[in-house]
């Protein structure tokens, strides 16, 4: 106790910019959190309506891809996209690369990351938003036939912003997991938090304070309990507002982690 | 404190370095492919277009695979972002040669091959050693440096070689080629594989493992920041290191070696080797004399 | 990469060529899901218990366990367990680091998951057992529990597949725990072929979760809740 406590321990946390290094990597965490977040509801979008579709085979498929992508872990997917793609794309990615994006995103590495984030969780998401679609009363969609819309309209402009709106909660409930799942590229060389903090507790070479593991990783971890908490706040709180809105709630089943029930309460 | 000491002295070496480099003479020779010029970038031997090393030239810069967690070969500075070493200097004198800016990006121990197949390095000079499995997939240029496999134990240890490893858990890198060299030579150690030498050295520290096992260099590297470390044994292996070239760039692998002959033949290598490892090891370096073939047998005969 | 057709003769060979690694590696997985999955409903029991416990620090301590245990990544537990708690003097395995991170970060979301069961039995029966003269206790054991029960195995089967993918992670981790992943990846160090070893690598995974998916539906048909 005494070793956690020791304020010498504690010593890398004010001096030589140690703060400051491993809080920029935390920002690395983020923004690939943002990126992906904003990537996989596209493709989430794009699969849940395959999913939907009254094309046997179509939705078939799509339900395969999305049940065999939820179910594969994700660092095995980050490593297997980062091992296998191919250097012309991590080249194109680094030409394509803004000067003024951080400098973790100019390397082509990236690239594998956000593929195994943004493919395995546009699946997570395609479910969710399935789900969310799926609670909608029948009535709407019917509603919205006798109105004389086509499907596609119905879809635009009743079915998915009521659906969507429902599943907002759980997306940002899915966007904290995604900023846990972010320290998964480290594996793959990436110098996010987790890498920095290793460099800050290994830096003998150059850095005269011991920074001890426990100490580090127990602030990084502090790091994302604060970020994380303050969403899943936000989290419900949305959730609270979407049910007097609408008077309806989406079964929310305990707040777990990538899945939610397709059965509306 | 030793570590500010070896700070100071790592920076005045570098700054010694920055100083002289302008007085060189020229030598003559150098392989084939090679020019005998070597002033600066401007008047760097202009190489076609459409050939891999002009490609490099258009681009203005040469990307190059390192270790970032290795010293003495590879370690980035993390609070100023640069990254040094002896593989470092390798490749800074390609660079110059060849009249363009190294850019070093981080190459660990299984993505070396794959990012020369890929074209994501141009080169990669990231303490790995020459033998035949890797021959088949990318080419070498000729050994730049020699490593002896040797085991690192805390200092209470005891165990005294490569024998005396059995049940013990020995750490090495994933992909690395001491995983076959300890499966042969010490069949009842128990092999904890890891993604870099940075854990193997959190590992040996922290005493989840007995010991760890890889080239010589890489293990005066851990040295450097634990000084209760220290080396046992005889040589396992003889590990000549080479850069690495994508299959089939026999340009680049002539002008890579004319490179590395003229750093030997003007004493270039032997300030750098002193420099980078001599004063760490205590022991006297000589430049290696082998082309890859003779390595490849080399390594064969381990 | 994905698009390359592997004839189907080398995709088997990589199998039987090292049927032993990939072997080893999935018993490994096995045995970590297992034991974590044990230690995981042992402390979420405990935890949801401080949950619904009557007074309000008990309640507390449970919330801040839950917060901390959900919002933390599996790896920096990892980091904190093993290398942290080694470099302080406590001489901490790797399984047993690794099966306590993962046991304890699971352990969140069961409490969650047995705390919702619990509420969804309706207010109005407890208060009805409780007025009838049974004690917390049995009102607990007989009245909540068995219908609480039907209730989470549904997000229990859920954050069980969860817990199988995270397993994955500890192999990767400095804890070097040779698990199928970490088995595939050293098959695939020695022998190049990226797409073989990591489809059976996958295989291996979805058999895993597939299982528990098929045990979940069979559970779930058994006990329904016939409202």
């Amino acid at each position: 106790m005494n070793y956690l406590f020791d304020p010498d321990n504690w010593e890398w946390l004010t001096t030589g910019g140690n703060f400051r290094f491993i809080l920029e990597g935390f920002l690395i965490n983020l923004e690939i959190a943002v990126v992906s977040i904003i990537l996989a509801l596209i493709f989430g979008l794009a699969l849940a309506l395959l999913r939907l579709s009254s094309v046997k085979p179509v939705s078939f498929l799509a339900g395969a891809w999305v049940d065999i992508f939820r179910n594969l872990p994700l660092i095995f997917l980050i490593l297997y996209f980062a091992l296998g793609i191919p250097g012309s794309w991590k080249d194109a990615w680094e030409d394509a690369m803004p000067s003024w994006a951080p400098e973790a995103f100019q390397s082509g590495l990236v690239l594998g990351a956000l593929m195994g984030l943004v493919f395995y969780n546009s699946a997570v998401l395609a479910e969710i938003m399935r789900a969310g679609i799926l609670s909608l009363p029948r009535g709407q969609g019917e509603a919205a036939s006798a109105l004389g819309m086509t499907y596609g309209q119905s879809l635009r402009y009743v079915i998915l912003p009521q659906g969507l709106r429902r599943m907002v909660p759980a997306t940002v409930s899915q966007l904290i997991t995604l900023n846990k799942d972010t320290t998964l590229v480290s594996i793959i060389a990436i110098t996010e938090v987790m890498r920095r903090g290793r460099i800050v507790t290994s830096s003998g070479f150059f850095n005269p304070i011991e920074a001890p593991i426990l100490h580090v990783f127990i602030f990084i971890g502090f790091l994302f309990v604060i970020v994380n908490y303050a969403l899943s706040r936000l989290s419900r709180r949305l959730e609270l507002r979407e049910r007097k809105i609408t008077g309806t709630k989406l079964k929310r089943v305990g707040g777990l982690e990538d899945q939610v029930a397709a059965d509306p309460v | 404190m030793k570590f500010r000491w070896l700070g100071v002295a790592l920076t005045a070496g570098v700054l010694a370095f920055a100083g002289c480099g302008d007085d060189d003479e020229e030598p003559a020779g150098g392989g084939g492919g090679g020019t005998a010029d070597s002033t600066p970038a401007a008047t760097a031997e202009k190489f076609p277009a459409d050939s891999t090393l002009g490609a490099i030239q258009e681009k203005g810069e040469i990307t190059i695979g390192v270790k970032f967690d290795v010293p003495p070969f590879g370690v980035k500075n993390p609070q100023s972002g640069d990254v040094e070493g002896f593989d470092i200097e390798m490749g800074k004198a390609v660079a110059e040669k060849l009249g363009v800016e190294p850019k070093f990006i981080e190459a660990i121990s299984d993505n070396r091959i794959p990012f020369l197949q890929d074209g994501t390095a141009d080169l990669i000079l990231s303490t790995m050693t020459i033998n035949e499995e890797r021959a088949e997939q990318i080419d070498f240029s000729d050994p730049y440096y020699i490593a002896r496999g040797r085991i690192l134990v805390p200092q209470d240890s005891d165990i005294s070689g490569v024998d005396s490893l059995a049940g013990k858990k020995v750490c090495t890198a994933l992909g690395s080629t001491y995983e076959a060299t300890l499966k042969e030579q010490a069949p009842d150690a128990d092999l904890r594989l890891v993604d870099s030498y940075s854990e193997c050295l959190e590992l040996i520290q922290n005493g989840a493992v007995d010991a760890v096992s890889t080239d010589d260099v890489i293990l005066t590297g851990m040295i450097i920041q634990d000084d209760t470390l220290k080396l046992v044994g005889d040589p396992l292996t003889q590990e000549p290191y080479g850069a690495g070239i994508k299959k089939g760039e026999t340009e680049v692998v002539d002008f890579v070696n004319g490179v590395f002959q003229e750093l030997k033949d003007s004493g270039r290598w032997g300030e750098l080797y002193e420099e980078w490892i001599g004063k760490y090891t205590g022991e006297p370096g000589e430049p290696p004399t082998i082309n890859v073939e003779e390595a490849i047998e080399l390594v064969k005969n381990n | 990469m994905l698009g390359s057709a592997a004839p189907s003769l080398a995709l088997i060979d990589t199998l039987t060529e090292h049927w032993a690694e990939f072997r080893s590696g999935f018993w490994v997985t096995v045995r970590l899901i297992v034991i974590s999955f044990a230690v995981a409903m042992v402390v979420g029991t405990l935890v949801a218990a401080l949950r619904i416990a009557p007074n309000k620090w008990l309640q507390r301590l449970g919330g801040i366990y839950v917060e901390v245990f959900r919002n933390i990544p599996l790896l920096v537990l990892l980091f904190i367990s093993f290398a942290g708690l080694r470099r302080g003097g406590v001489d901490i395995g790797p399984w047993v680091a690794g099966i306590a991170s993962l046991g304890l970060y699971t352990a969140a979301y069961v409490a969650e998951a047995l705390r919702s069961g619990v509420f969804s039995v309706g207010k109005g029966q407890i208060e009805a057992s409780l007025s009838l003269g049974f004690s917390y206790a049995e009102t607990l054991r007989r009245i909540v529990l068995p219908q609480a029960f039907r209730t989470v195995i549904s997000p229990l089967g859920s954050l069980t597949i969860a817990m199988i993918k995270n397993s994955a992670i500890i192999g990767v981790s400095l804890l070097a725990l040779p698990d199928l992943l970490k088995q595939a990846r050293i098959v695939q160090a020695r022998t190049f072929e990226t797409n073989e070893t990591f489809f059976w690598a996958a295989i291996g995974y979805l058999l895993l979760t597939g299982a528990v998916t098929l045990l979940i539906r069979n559970l779930e048909n058994r006990f329904a809740i016939r409202r």
